[in-house]
């Protein structure tokens, strides 16, 4: 016999059973307790859409009950109720209603404010619906992509129908298992004729996928058991049926009333709802229903008329209706409501695209089995089908839980009224009526109607916005493969590895920052030589008949005053003359052009040119070169005969200038080599294919044993860079920083006619400057980052500083701005002075690196 | 999750494949006064608008469409 | 499950005027021309092909636009593919794209890049800047549940 625990008790599972029609049958009628009140709450809708039989299944809470397929061995427990559901000491809370009006926690407890956080912890214990598993690590679950021309939400006869009818790729998502609703042999019998016509018709049928939303696309996240389901559509036909409407009046939630479809399910599971129980039937359901019930068990009594109060004390036992011949009042272990349709429209609601249309009972609630049918094949068709409005629809009494999640009562409505909170929506904020887990699927009509009968003006009495997603989804699920960076590694990277280097994450980068002793990379780089990989840096050809105009456009710098074999140091600024990226540009023989730009700012040098060659028209030929060239930086006073060591071709100033580039062989491996200046040391940055980047390194690391080689990483280039005062962006640098405030106003050519930024830079040279990066000496070690201040003002901050070995003591850089129109010369960081001075700190005439 | 951008070379794709570019705006400016407008204001309307697109993720290339901004749909 | 091959494919860049590559005759020897847009054309062929694919594509755009550029930039290009009659399922792990035909060829979004992908029979072929070879690898194998099969 197959079982499963229920709160430790064993219970008996047959069969096709639900956890709720299991548990329902072994005699459990309270599954939860109500969030504020700690009321007893049994089965209700018995369709999965309202949060009264929420429970953990094996460490996993959130389960609804009545649609969780039972299984041998689960483990399930009632998730509110302390010590049990059945025994609640918080039950007393159903006596504190004065204590907790609505809105309670705005008006209680907030004074003394030393009061709240401790009712605030008290609170968060009291309510609440499960706990989650501590886990140690989340693992994404797999997510995979769908394209479709339709997707069918809903897999009933509507959802069905319309998915055979519909061509092109076609999907259905189905949140149970295809049938599992069907309360009576005719409608069952149609979904098993409609489920093979799907499949005939080649329809990918996705039982246990959820739908949580609609987004724009129109495209469609499906929750399953184990995946995650981004699907695309052209179309959506949602074919979510509805369920019978929730009813308002005294005692409408006491365990043992039921929504009309759901108690039918549950008695399709040879489950008897009570001996004694009592249809209220306005809709044309009645008998349907009845007769299901009586099937398996129960003695049934099917009236009309509106329900006017139900009592009990755990559970329902009598109830007084009004029918046309007058008030009756019935003894009832059982009360099943089918008082009005809801259709259930949330997806419907979320999605203003015409794309997204409705199908079935979700249209036309209440439409016969044929109506829906033929309602599928319509919307399959592309015809629109014009939502019918759910009627009858039932009274609100004087008192009930209007939102039973929640426990908004009609009366606390009736107080927030009072209060001045006068529209659908303010009154769900403040009561917090459909803000449940049900996410409104029982209520969100009922609170329009309030407003409408309060009189609320138009526009304040619609229903509220339905938003995704319906259900709560797992971190795990919303994790699923899209949030991670994607990491860029350079052809060296097993190398460094092998070296032992620390790998840092640059951006998108994977870079070595030291191979050990980043002090002793110094040294090397100052002394002897050095090498390091710089393949990640922007790398672009640009070539055509255009391409001296795009340049001159685009850039600051004067590009005719580059002769071939030059190289000049390139500045890019934005429209706002603002300092945007930097980095080289290098005239080759041939008349096509190469530039460099800083690794993070290649993707945007790629854009910012393409921009300009579009909207200028020009004829103009872009590569991107960056993934394609390798680079290595062979820099220190050995620098040159290192590579004349590796090659037979001319180093000298005259073949290669300062600042120039030269195509040389090295190691027998083409490379175009740089001369350019970032360390401040004889360097040539050898750019060549990616393809032979390993063998180019070990052939320099091995010729360079002779001068004791070590190669450097990024802490040693930190270093060596601010020796020079040549400045990090977006570290040293600010947004709104134009070239004069950095000092770089000689890399501008302003007697150009016109170029990107131009005009800004003239606007701005009206404008007194107001801030300015200098050179800074300390006497001591200061942090970076750190406020510059005089006279205990703040007036700047440093942006990078370092010990520097070769030119001994503390250095850094940092912004400051003018005081009474003069830049200060001295100036305090904390206990330390920081005294401007001009950079560059090391080898200011630049001899070492023009050597 | 998918506003589609109408790429003429790799057709509709969903916005996380470019980068924005804002409102389509004027190349340049013939003096410092309408340059400042030209940099830093905006029409900011409330409907359809001619905007620029990256495919960053595609053919990086950009493109000029016309979109609602009202009902965050593209013209085409 | 299906598998994952890294692809020795040799990649020729020509960019171009428009109207010439409209006019360019693509180049025999077994290559797949792609015209990634309309200023730019990607050839893909065996590497043993390469030089005489680039020479082919070189002399022709010549006429059509002298000032063109035909590098060779296979370095720049790493390709994994994904073989098997489940590697059109396993690479929607990897991305939204539906799946090129056989010869056919898509650009966009695959495991969070920017790739192009090939059409083939039961492969799918996706190229990609060679900086994210290792992190295609990664995901083909954690996402798509594939299996490297070394040369």
């Amino acid at each position: 016999m197959a079982t499963l625990r229920l709160d430790g008790r064993r219970i008996e599972v047959q069969d096709g059973d639900t956890i709720g029609a299991a548990a329902f049958r072994a005699g459990v009628r309270t599954f939860s307790r109500s969030l504020k009140s700690h009321r007893r709450r049994g089965l209700y809708c018995g369709t999965g859409d309202c949060a009264n039989c929420l429970v953990t299944v094996d460490g996993m809470p959130g389960a609804r009950a009545c649609v969780t397929e039972a299984r041998d061995g689960m483990r399930v427990t009632r998730e509110t109720g302390w010590p049990s559901a059945d025994r609640d000491t918080l039950a007393i809370m159903d006596r504190m209603h004065w204590a907790t009006p609505v809105g309670f926690y705005y008006k209680v407890f907030s004074r003394p404010r030393w009061l709240w956080p401790l009712a605030e912890r008290v609170i968060r214990r009291a309510t609440g619906t499960g706990t989650l598993p501590p886990t140690e690590h989340v693992t994404a679950t797999p997510t995979r992509f769908l394209r479709v021309d339709t997707l069918v939400i809903g897999g009933g006869v509507a959802g069905l129908a319309a998915a055979a009818a519909a061509t092109g790729r076609v999907a259905v998502a189905e949140g149970g298992s295809i049938g599992a609703a069907a309360i009576d042999p005719e409608a069952r019998a149609a979904i098993d004729r409609l489920a093979v016509q799907a499949r005939v018709a080649g329809v990918e049928i996705l039982e246990r996928h959820a739908a949580i939303g609609i987004y724009e696309g129109p495209s469609v996240p499906l929750l399953g058991p184990d995946e995650l389901v981004e699907v695309e559509a052209s179309r959506v036909i949602v074919a979510t049926g509805a369920i019978e409407a929730h009813g308002v009046f005294p005692g409408n939630d006491l365990p043992g009333i039921w929504l009309g479809r759901g108690a039918a399910r549950v008695a399709a599971a040879g489950v008897k709802i009570g001996d004694r129980a009592i249809v209220v039937a306005n809709t044309d359901a009645g008998e349907r229903i009845g007769a299901a019930l009586r099937a398996a068990g129960a003695h049934v009594t099917v009236v009309t008329g509106r329900v006017l109060e139900a009592r009990g004390r755990t559970q329902v036992s009598s109830v007084t209706v009004l029918t046309p011949q007058g008030r009756r009042a019935y003894a009832c272990d059982a009360l099943v409501l089918s008082l009005g349709w809801a259709p259930r429209d949330s997806l419907l609601r979320m999605s203003p695209d015409p794309e997204v249309v409705g199908a079935g009972e979700v249209v036309l609630p209440g439409c016969s089995l044929t109506a829906a049918e033929d309602s599928g094949r319509a919307a399959a068709r592309g015809e629109s089908v014009e939502a019918r409005l759910a009627e009858p629809w039932p009274v609100l009494e004087h008192e009930g839980y209007v939102c039973v999640c929640e426990d908004v009562r009609v009366h606390d409505l009736e107080a927030a009224w009072e209060e001045g909170w006068t529209s659908s929506e303010i009154l769900k904020r403040y009561t917090t009526a459909t803000m449940g887990p049900c996410q409104a699927a029982l209520c969100s009509r009922h609170l329009a109607a309030f407003t409408q009968e309060k009189g609320a003006v138009p526009g304040a009495t619609g229903r509220t916005t339905a938003r995704p997603p319906l259900r709560a989804p797992r971190l795990e699920e919303l994790i699923g493969g899209v949030h991670e960076q994607a990491e860029r590694r350079t052809a060296l990277h097993e190398r460094h590895h092998a070296l032992g280097a620390r790998m840092d994450h640059s951006g998108l980068w994977l870079r070595p920052g030291t191979y050990g002793e980043f002090r002793e990379e110094i040294r090397a780089v100052r002394q002897r030589v050095s090498v390091m990989d710089v393949s990640t840096l922007g790398k672009f050809l640009v070539g055509g008949r255009d391409a001296r105009a795009l340049l001159d456009w685009t850039f600051p710098l004067d590009v005719a005053s580059v002769a071939p074999g030059r190289a000049r140091y390139l500045l890019a600024l934005d429209e706002a003359g603002y300092v945007m990226d930097d980095g080289l540009l290098a005239a080759l023989r041939d008349g096509t052009f190469f530039l460099t730009s800083t690794s993070g700012g290649a993707d945007r040098m790629e854009a910012w040119l393409r921009n300009w060659i579009d909207r200028l028209d020009l004829h103009a030929h872009l590569v991107n070169q960056t993934a394609q060239l390798g680079a290595i930086n062979v820099a220190g006073p050995h620098a040159r005969d290192l590579l004349a060591a590796l090659s037979g071709d001319d180093l000298s100033r005259e073949a290669i200038p300062y600042p120039g580039h030269g195509e040389i062989e090295v190691a027998g491996v083409p490379c175009r080599a740089l001369a350019v200046g970032f360390v401040g040391e004889l360097s040539y940055e050898l750019h060549h294919p990616r393809g032979r980047s390993v063998e180019l390194w070990d052939a320099l690391l091995d010729a360079g044993r002779r001068w004791d080689i070590r190669p450097h990483g990024l802490d040693a280039l930190d270093v060596l860079r601010l020796e020079k005062g040549h400045v990090y962006l977006a570290q040293d640098t600010m947004p709104d920083d134009h070239p004069t405030k950095l000092g770089l106003d000689w890399a501008v050519a302003m007697r150009k006619p016109d170029f990107v930024g131009k005009r800004a830079l003239e606007r701005m040279a009206q404008l007194p400057l107001e801030r300015s990066l200098v050179g800074l000496r300390f006497d001591g070690s200061p942090q970076r980052g750190h406020p510059l201040t005089v006279d205990g003002a703040i007036v700047g901050r440093i942006t990078s500083c370092t010990e520097s070995e070769a030119v001994g003591g503390s250095i850094g850089l940092g912004w400051v701005r003018a005081v009474d129109g003069v830049f200060p010369a001295q100036l305090r960081a904390g206990e330390l002075t920081a005294t401007v001075v001009p950079t560059p700190f090391y080898d200011p005439g630049g001899e070492r690196l023009r050597a | 999750m998918s506003l589609l951008v109408p790429c003429p070379t790799c057709g509709d794709r969903p916005f996380t494949e470019f980068a924005f570019g804002g409102e389509l705006r004027d190349v340049s400016s013939p003096d410092t006064a309408s340059d400042f407008a030209r940099v830093y204001l905006r029409e900011n309307t409330a409907s359809a608008q001619e905007e620029r697109w990256f495919h960053l993720l595609g053919c990086r290339r950009w493109v000029t469409v016309r979109r609602d901004t009202t009902a965050n749909r593209f013209e085409r | 499950m299906p598998e994952l091959r890294g692809g020795q494919l040799a990649v020729i860049l020509c960019a171009a005027d428009a109207e010439a590559l409209d006019a360019l005759v693509a180049p025999g020897h077994g290559a797949r021309t792609l015209r990634t847009c309309s200023d730019e054309v990607l050839v893909v062929a065996a590497p043993d092909v390469a030089d005489t694919v680039a020479r082919e594509v070189r002399d022709r755009i010549a006429a059509l636009d002298p000032d063109a550029l035909v590098l060779d930039v296979t370095d720049g290009w790493s390709a994994w593919s994904l073989i098997g009659a489940d590697a059109a399922h396993a690479f929607s792990y990897l991305s939204a794209l539906p799946v090129p035909d056989p010869g056919g060829f898509t650009q966009g979004d695959v495991a969070r890049i920017g790739a192009t992908v090939l059409g083939g029979d039961d492969a799918v072929t996706i190229l990609v800047p060679a900086y994210w070879r290792q992190h295609v690898r990664e995901r083909a194998i954690r996402d798509a549940n594939a299996i490297e099969v070394r040369p």
